[in-house]
């Protein structure tokens, strides 16, 4: 009812209220101001201010309606409010019980679980306690047990007694010996004690006499108990000495065979590789044999110290096996002998190549023994540290890895092996460098032959080099073979193949080409029915012709087996590389040292370029000249008549291509098919050239013009046959002239210039025209002069 | 192969005595390490490291090669396509500096007359510092190590110009001058390789004749 009551009287109340409050907060609502009325005098203000007051005074009413409209809701969200009252009392006191129940809760749990706690820590103590008595126990059954066992002879038991002592806490025995049976507990410790320095005597004394005698399962059996005594160095490092003496016993037996060895034995000639490899197999195979034994009993990552160990043996008996070698096979005297042959200008006797063979093929095969051996030892090595290290930290690991690198890296073995392969290197170097010069000194051509003898002779000798270093299995024996065989190729045997070239091919006289031809078929025909044919002392022309020719395909096929000999080795090495030799870098060494080689292959085809150009210049060049030349002796400024004539009897042309013909027979017949394309095609070249000089300084008239064009037609056919490249291209020019020798009028000539050419593409410059339409004495220099192009 | 994203390469191959450096020096440059503890080099290692110099890629091929007599014949053969070789020796060894002129004439011997030889001295131990000489010849490494100096600057100056070479001195163990070291070298080797196909341009030679070619100071090497 209040509510209603004061709804009722708010209007006036607020309307009587509200002006002054509006007034006095004027400055919000009210721009305008008492004071401003006030001073205002004039009635035209007053009534705009009037005015403006009144709008205002709307708008307020407005506002205040309004606000009037939403009082309903605002009451009864006040009822609602007020019937919510008492909930809240209750929900308060709910709250507060709740808050109490919980701490007491809390309180309770707090109590239970340390109560728990509590138990825990009795249950663990009472674990401990029941170790610590469980291991007093053991202690005093160990104690006992030792007796009896040691007094049985039962030496496992009595390691494993021992063992279980060993492994005892510290801690437990020292608690033993306080507690009330102190005194005892120490003298039987004593006892235990004095019984573990017996047992570890009885165990080495067994384990020598076991050794001593060569009775393997003996020697295992104390080899097995080592470990158990804490041992495990000791155990491996005289397990080894037992290893080591069948090693060596077994390497002496081996060796004093090689030396009754019979030299007409199938396998004398790589008797020594054969002894390594029987050394070892044999060490490999104790590897193979009691790598179990040692990873079961000592753990893994102890094979590295058994190996270790071996190697030391190995590097003894590999260390008189390559005495022997050297001492049976002269290596060290040969690889002197070689060393003062291989400095130029030596006056000492050469040593024969071919008897190096043998003894190159052994060290190869020795090496390769040896990285295969190494490999094996790497492999099994690594892998019994993987298994011992795998929640080992990078350091450990990165140790270990040091460790293994250095034994092999830096056993005898290895050493050994590098040294010989080093001068195996340079010996091998001298055998291909002779053998190669052997092969150009006795150079001989067959007729129907392109190539002469030395070309396969010498890459058969260099793959032979790179392959027996590649058998080696040594990347770095390999890259160094590239390299001297790239060496050997690009300047040795590609200077060869240069002088012979600069002798140049002999020059010969239009009247001498046709016996020429004929000579230089009876030389091949002659050199056939010796059987060899000495390119060294050429003294006739047509010798050296043909030299020059033969040395031409020779060069050519260089360049591509050098191609061939790539991509062979890099097949034969995928292999190697697939079995992970020579480490990360091998693959990278190995493809740079092969791409220098295949850039020779570029350098034999620049050879071949050059010694092109100069055949083109020295030989086709002075005898196609006069053969155009001969263009000038046949007039092109001819009547009906002779153009007639010249049908029938053709002056020229036909007589030029003969020659063509005739001359490139020459070449056809003793040049491969890829250089003869190459010639032929710089022989156009050179006849496009000449020509064109020789048709700029003749005359035509119509019919001369018609003559040329049909003469160029038959020479451009004729070159279409023998070559696979397109001439036309070449001929451009030459066919432009002849089409504008060939023009009715002068102005004709507008018909295919400019937007009339269509396809063609001028090659004539406007000045080349002119100069062409000049040579035809029948057109007018004025007209000539006067076109526009 | 696919064309290559450089615009030079070189072939840089290291020599020099044994245990001199030459392996830290390469490490140094190529993989800014210094490995202590490095084993000897068997036969020859072999890096890649592509430099720019003046907007130019420059793909430098780095052998690293054994420094022991057994590995002598397998290292040589490297000497003949390499486009500069680095003779290293190390300040505190004498016998490695009086090993030069062995080493010289061996390169006489072996490598192209075009190569560009330097001598470095590098210093490899682990409390002092190393040092590298570059002449056209050779480098002297382990500067790091100065006051273990056996061979003084001056002779190694003296000896590297009398041998026409360019000395620089190296640590490659506090790193010092090594980048310059193979720096100035790819900078030389860049503007031998330009004057090279200019002469080539204006004679061409006849095929197999090597040409020996002036070595002209092309970088400041300062």
């Amino acid at each position: 009812m209040r509510t209603k009551m004061a709804d009722l009287d708010s209007p006036p109340k607020l309307s009587g209220v509200q002006p002054p409050s509006e007034g006095v907060g004027g400055g919000r609502c009210s721009e305008i101001s008492a004071e401003l009325i006030r001073s205002l005098t004039e009635l035209q203000e007053l009534e705009a201010v009037y005015e403006r007051l009144c709008g205002e005074e709307k708008v307020v009413e407005r506002e205040l309606d309004a606000l009037l409209e939403q009082q309903n809701s605002i009451e009864s969200k006040m009822v609602t409010l007020h019937r919510m009252g008492p909930n809240l009392q209750l929900i308060e006191g709910d709250a507060k019980q709740l808050a109490g129940m919980i701490t007491f809760t809390c309180n309770l749990a707090e109590n239970v679980s340390s109560k728990v706690r509590q138990l825990d820590l009795a249950k663990n103590r009472l674990y401990q306690a029941i170790q610590r008595a469980d291991d007093i126990l053991d202690l005093k059954f160990c104690m006992d047990g030792v007796q009896t066992a040691l007094r049985n002879e039962d030496y496992e038991q009595a390691a494993a007694h021992i063992h279980r002592y060993l492994c005892l806490d510290k801690s437990v025995i020292e608690l033993s010996r306080q507690g009330k049976e102190g005194s005892m507990i120490d003298a039987n410790l004593k006892l235990l004690q004095e019984a573990e320095q017996r047992l570890k005597a009885i165990v080495a004394e067994k384990f020598a006499i076991a050794t001593k005698e060569g009775d393997l399962p003996q020697v295992e059996r104390f080899f097995k108990i080592f470990p158990l005594l804490g041992l495990h160095e000791e155990g491996l490092r005289k397990f080894s000495e037992y290893l080591c003496k069948q090693v060596a016993s077994k390497a002496e037996e081996n060796l004093l065979m090689v030396l009754g060895t019979d030299m007409s034995d199938r396998r004398a000639a790589v008797i020594f590789a054969d002894t390594l490899t029987l050394l070892f197999e044999g060490i490999a195979r104790i590897v193979e044999t009691h790598q179990p034994i040692v990873e079961t009993y000592y753990g893994p990552g102890r094979l590295y110290t058994l190996i270790k160990y071996l190697q030391v043996e190995c590097d003894r008996q590999v260390e008189k096996v390559v005495d022997k070698f050297i001492k049976q096979r002269d290596y060290h005297q040969q690889f002197r002998h070689v060393q003062n042959n291989l400095m130029r200008n030596s006056t000492t006797e050469k040593i024969e190549p071919r008897e190096l063979d043998p003894i190159l093929t052994e060290v190869t095969l020795m090496n390769a023994r040896s990285e295969l051996y190494l490999r094996f030892l790497r492999k099994r090595i690594s892998s019994d540290f993987e298994v011992g290290d795998s929640m080992a930290s990078e350091e450990v690991k990165q140790e270990h890895q040091k460790c293994l690198d250095k034994l092999l890296n830096n056993c005898l073995l290895s050493c050994t092996m590098q040294e010989l392969i080093g001068l195996y290197v340079t010996m091998e170097e001298y055998f291909m460098r002779e053998t190669v010069n052997k092969a150009v000194a006795l150079d001989t051509y067959e007729k129907g032959q392109l190539t002469s003898s030395m070309v396969d002779d010498v890459f058969y000798i260099v793959k032979k080099c790179i392959g027996r270093a590649l058998s080696s299995s040594s990347i770095d024996c390999l890259c160094a073979m590239i390299n001297l065989a790239t060496t050997e190729l690009e300047s040795d045997f590609r200077d060869v193949l240069c002088n012979k070239l600069r002798m140049g091919f002999p020059a010969t006289t239009f009247q001498d080409i046709q016996r020429g031809v004929t000579s230089a078929v009876n030389i091949m025909h002659s050199s056939l029915q010796q059987g060899k044919f000495d390119t060294k002392g050429i003294e006739s022309t047509d010798e050296a012709k043909l030299s020059f020719l033969v040395t031409l395909n020779n060069v050519e096929v260089c360049s591509e087996n050098i191609s061939t000999l790539k991509k062979t080795l890099e097949s034969d090495c995928t292999k190697l590389f697939s079995q992970g030799i020579g480490g990360e870098q091998a693959q990278a060494k190995f493809d740079s040292c092969l791409s220098d080689l295949a850039a020779v292959s570029n350098k034999f085809r620049d050879l071949l370029q050059e010694g092109l150009t100069e055949l083109n210049s020295t030989a086709i060049k002075p005898q196609v000249q006069p053969w155009i030349n001969s263009f000038f002796s046949v007039s092109h400024n001819i009547e009906e008549e002779e153009f007639n004539d010249y049908e029938a009897n053709d002056p020229w042309v036909q007589q030029f291509i003969l020659n063509l013909e005739q001359q490139m027979a020459e070449f056809k017949a003793s040049l491969s098919p890829v250089i003869y394309d190459s010639l032929t095609g710089l022989m156009t070249s050179l006849v496009a050239v000449e020509l064109e000089k020789v048709v700029l300084k003749s005359t035509f008239n119509r019919l001369g013009g018609l003559q040329f064009d049909k003469e160029l037609r038959s020479l451009i056919a004729y070159l279409t046959t023998v070559t696979t490249w397109t001439i036309r291209d070449k001929f451009a020019r030459l066919s432009q002239m002849a089409t504008i020798l060939n023009l009715e009028r002068v102005t004709e000539i507008l018909d295919y210039w400019g937007p009339n050419s269509g396809p063609l593409t001028w090659r004539l410059t406007p000045a080349e025209v002119r100069q062409v339409l000049a040579l035809r004495i029948d057109f007018r220099s004025e007209d000539i002069k006067r076109l526009r192009l | 192969m696919s064309m290559e994203d450089y615009d030079f390469l070189f072939k840089i191959v290291l020599i020099g005595n044994a245990g001199v450096g030459k392996t830290c020096l390469v490490r140094r440059f190529t993989q800014g390490l210094f490995p202590p503890g490095q084993g000897a080099t068997i036969g020859v290692d072999f890096m890649i490291k592509t430099v720019e110099i003046n907007g130019e890629k420059v793909k430098l091929q780095i052998w690293d090669t054994a420094g022991q007599e057994r590995f002598r014949s397998i290292t040589q053969s490297y000497y003949r396509s390499a486009n500069a070789l680095i003779l290293t020796y190390d300040i505190t060894c004498e016998e490695s500096f009086r090993c030069l002129p062995e080493w010289l004439r061996e390169i006489e011997q072996y490598a192209s007359n075009k190569v560009i030889t330097v001598l470095v001295a590098p210093e490899v131990s682990f409390d002092i510092t190393s040092i590298t000489c570059i002449s056209c010849r050779f480098v002297g490494n382990k500067i790091d190590l100065a006051e273990r100096r056996e061979v003084s600057q001056q002779r190694a100056e003296e000896f590297s110009e009398a041998q026409d070479m360019y000395y620089l001195e190296t640590s490659a163990k506090e790193s010092d001058n090594v980048e310059k070291l193979f720096l100035d070298l790819a900078c030389r080797l860049i503007s031998e390789a330009r004057q090279n196909t200019l002469v080539n341009n204006v004679s061409s030679p006849l095929p197999g004749e090597g040409k020996s070619i002036s070595y002209l100071t092309c970088c400041n090497f300062n």
